[in-house]
């Protein structure tokens, strides 16, 4: 079993890579419906209609939700595509909420 | 396939409303336009060199992409007859989005909103002035799109 180390590790940085730092926050604004933010959430994150509307309603009360997060580069994707749906995105560094 | 019901002087307005847009996202504006700034949003609020970095990115390419979106939706609506100034402009026209064209539709009746808030200078849920016109357009079309979103929300499987 002397490889179980190793390989532990290398799964190790994987999920670090894949999770990432950085994250994709959605703002709220006065305009989008709610039903379509919910719909944008399922359609594009593939997020159960529960989640979706989760995230929906964070950020109508909170004023803001993380909706993804991992690397940088997949968070500006994401940004950008919240972006074509007319939704309010930003990416920063992670650590907050 | 989802079925859009509009009366002849609805989607006459709309096909307005998409060529003026159509004309804002692909005109070239001398002087920065909050309307155009709402659609291509800053990504790095609080890191001015990313944001510049991330807009010049991505900028043309959404632009034109909402442009391409908008050209689905005028394409739809020239399959209406036009108005005659008769009892016909009330008449309702059923317009069918193919599936592969709901998140056009979707994304240019959103988008469109978007200006007009910009215009009105839409701040907050509260913002509303019932004796403005231009507040009625902005509630039609946010009633037109959350039926379109019911409407697409019904075809899905699950």
């Amino acid at each position: 079993m002397s490889t179980a180390l190793p390989e532990l590790d290398e799964q190790i940085d994987l999920a670090a890579a894949a999770s990432g730092p950085w994250q994709t926050v959605v703002w709220n604004d006065p305009v989008n419906l709610m039903s379509y933010v919910v719909r944008v959430f399922r359609e594009y994150f593939g997020y159960s209609e529960d989640r979706a509307t989760q995230l929906m309603l964070q950020v109508h009360h909170d004023g803001h939700a993380i909706v993804a997060e991992g690397a940088r580069e997949q968070m500006e994707m994401h940004a950008q595509a919240m972006h074509d749906y007319g939704l309010w995105a930003t990416v920063r560094e992670g650590g907050r909420s | 396939m989802i079925m859009l019901t509009l009366t002849r002087i609805e989607a006459g307005h709309l096909a307005d409303l998409v060529a003026q847009f159509t004309e804002l996202v692909n005109g070239t504006p001398t002087d920065p336009d909050p309307a155009l700034e709402r659609l291509t949003p800053d990504a790095y609020p609080e890191d001015p060199d990313a944001s510049r970095e991330f807009r010049s990115l991505t900028r043309g390419d959404l632009l034109h992409r909402r442009a391409h979106d908008a050209a689905i939706v005028k394409r739809a609506l020239e399959g209406i007859e036009p108005l005659d100034g008769t009892d016909d402009d009330f008449s309702p026209a059923d317009i069918a989005i193919p599936d592969d064209q709901i998140d056009a539709w979707l994304r240019t009746l959103t988008a469109v909103r978007l200006v007009i808030a910009s215009r009105l200078g839409i701040a907050s849920e509260d913002d509303h002035d019932p004796s403005d016109p231009r507040f009625g357009v902005y509630d039609w079309l946010g009633f037109r799109l959350d039926g379109l979103v019911q409407a697409a929300d019904s075809l899905r499987a699950d």
